[in-house]
């Protein structure tokens, strides 16, 4: 089975110059983690997630010092999340983005999945513009189809 | 970008034939030209080529094989494997006492420091800085006090840029007073078999007089800043708040680890005494300790052993070391530091106040731009050779650890405390270090602490 056969093709997406508290707000509302970032010409520029938008109003240092527990929420949390709409897009999210192609097949994108630990790979074509996406969900579920498994 | 990383990849093999051509009207031999050439190469990778040092000295080792600048054996015996398991060893009980929360609980003592005014704060940073980069290294060390210090100038909504410089400034200083506080400690200990003790004794109270005359200079420099926190605290009312931002990690856990770490510093601090009471070679403990604890930890928490070996042990900077080294034991396996010995001793007239002060001052300015590891590294065939010419090398070998280390306060690459905590700035702060914002208050320390072990070790005879 292809990826082309399950991927969705109505991408939803943000853009670079877009403010980080407008992108959060569109996560929100679409119930998901994460969105692909395209540019004007259509490519694919990099990937937007909460994560970034934690690892942002975080101390950077939190992930250097160990078991460092925080009874009380620093004062710089809140005052960086209130900025948060200062900040575009394009400064938190994450550029190395792992992609596949449309003539993928349905195990090499479960294989990449599960070692580079993504949740949703957008497919690309050779001209780096984005057709389509596939979430582990997606995938998860072709596996019950060719297993002829009825999902309710 | 790219242009400019093709023009350093042109830059960095004419630099190389320029060192071979001067090599050879100096009149060093085919092997010494290419083994001071190798060398050179990795000083220029940390320089211009920080992300490819790595590959470089791989390049850089096989080509000595090959050209039969040296063999296999030789080559293994200069990569100073004790070296590289002591701070493999060293790594390990950090990432035990991170995991154990000590460091956390370090910061916790600073934030509930009573009744806090500015000055008791910036002489509880720097001298915490010190000591804590004496015990572990400087770059855990610094990461932990940085956090502290942004956590609590956040607080008072004040700038922490002075008190990050005060504390890297401290850092490098105290990094000098141990075998502990920096690779260039335990590489100087390893090939000059001076001792934790002749530390203790020659290194820790210069350490001290400088870290003083440090504070003493901070405090005039920064006066109008250290008054603006003086005002801020007394208008905030005191640290209540922050006495409970962290919590003191669990209390059994973090009594292990701190009780493991004890030991291993107090059988570092007997080590000699021990070595000469079972008969042992010099240096035979102190580099065995740290692997002892370090074993012992992973005895005691099997399940996170990989993890401390994979995760807490820097394997990128230990394998550029060890290339290093074996690339520095090949200056002197072919007799190139002899040569050089031979030029500088020319050059001071034999007169070793002179060796020892150009020594100390060069390695100052030198590592104000380089890795002072590799400084280092370049510096001990040639002081080795000094000895095969008579001279006496105990004091070269403290103006190497002094300078090396002192240096590294004059500019903000100066160290790899500098990188990290001007890194940890900018990212939390959005605040940019200037070249010279850093560099006069840093050349000032610079000076006058390389001057202090500098009159020290030429008027003290205690030093010879």
């Amino acid at each position: 089975m292809k990826i082309k056969e399950i991927m969705k093709k109505e991408v939803v997406s943000v853009k670079p110059e877009d403010n980080v508290m407008d992108a959060l707000r569109f996560l929100f509302k679409m119930r998901i983690s994460g969105l692909p970032v395209i540019n004007a010409q259509g490519k694919l520029v990099g990937v937007f997630t909460e994560k970034d938008v934690l690892s942002h109003i975080l101390p950077s240092y939190i992930e250097k010092v160990g078991r460092f527990i925080y009874e009380d929420n620093p004062k710089s949390t809140k005052k960086k999340f209130m900025e948060l709409d200062k900040v575009k897009v394009s400064q938190l999210m994450r550029r190395d983005v792992i992609t596949t192609n449309e003539d993928t097949g349905l195990c090499e994108v479960a294989r990449i999945m599960l070692t580079q630990k993504a949740r949703r790979l957008p497919v690309v074509d050779k001209s780096g513009k984005v057709v389509g996406i596939v979430a582990r969900e997606d995938v998860v579920k072709a596996y019950a189809k060719e297993a002829e498994w009825k999902i309710d | 970008m790219e242009n400019r990383l093709i023009l350093k990849f042109v830059f960095l093999p004419l630099l190389i034939i320029l060192t071979g051509f001067i090599a050879q009207r100096i009149g060093l031999n085919i092997h010494q030209i290419i083994a001071l050439s190798i060398f050179s190469a990795s000083v220029f990778a940390t320089l211009l080529f920080w992300d490819f040092r790595v590959a470089i000295a791989f390049l850089g080792i096989a080509i000595l094989l090959i050209t039969k600048t040296v063999d296999l054996e030789n080559m293994v015996k200069f990569a100073s494997l004790e070296v590289i398991l002591f701070l493999v060893g060293m790594m390990v009980l950090v990432g035990l006492l991170k995991e154990g929360g000590f460091f956390a609980w370090l910061v916790t003592l600073i934030l509930r420091i009573r009744n806090l005014t500015a000055k008791k704060f910036v002489f509880i940073i720097s001298i915490l800085s010190a000591l804590l980069s004496c015990c572990v290294d400087e770059v855990t060390s610094i990461i932990f006090m940085a956090a502290a210090i942004l956590e609590i100038c956040n607080y008072f909504e004040v700038d922490p840029t002075p008190f990050i410089i005060i504390s890297i400034l401290s850092t490098n200083i105290g990094s000098t007073g141990t075998v502990l506080g920096n690779p260039i400690g335990i590489l100087i200990a390893s090939k000059s078999g001076l001792t934790f003790e002749d530390f203790i004794l020659k290194a820790f109270p210069i350490m001290w007089v400088c870290l003083l005359s440090a504070i003493f200079l901070v405090i005039i420099w920064y006066r109008k800043e250290i008054k603006k926190l003086g005002e801020n605290i007394k208008n905030f009312g005191a640290n209540e708040i922050l006495i409970k931002l962290i919590r003191v990690p669990p209390e059994r856990q973090l009594k292990i680890g701190l009780s493991i770490f004890a030991l291993t510093l107090l059988f570092i601090a007997l080590h000699h005494r021990l070595e000469l009471l079972w008969g042992l070679e010099t240096n035979t403990l102190l580099l065995s300790i740290p692997l002892i604890s370090a074993g012992g930890v992973m005895l005691w928490r099997h399940s996170q052993a990989r993890s401390y070996i994979e995760k807490d042990v820097d394997w990128w900077t230990l394998i550029f070391f060890l290339l290093l080294f074996a690339k520095a034991g090949t200056l002197k396996y072919t007799g190139v530091t002899e040569v050089l010995a031979r030029k500088i001793t020319y050059l001071v007239k034999g007169n070793p106040i002179t060796l020892i002060s150009s020594l100390l001052w060069t390695s100052a300015i030198g590592s104000s731009i380089l890795d002072n590891v590799v400084l280092v590294a370049a510096f001990i065939p040639i002081v080795q050779s000094f000895k095969d010419l008579g001279f006496v090398v105990q004091p070269l070998w403290w103006a190497l650890l002094f300078g090396g280390c002192f240096g590294g306060n004059i500019t903000l690459v100066g160290s790899t405390a500098n990188i990290v905590a001007l890194g940890i700035l900018e990212k939390e702060k959005n605040i940019r270090m200037t070249f010279f914002r850093w560099f006069w208050v840093g050349l000032t320390v610079g000076v006058v602490t390389t001057g202090v072990a500098w009159l020290a070790l030429i008027w003290l005879p205690f030093y010879r």
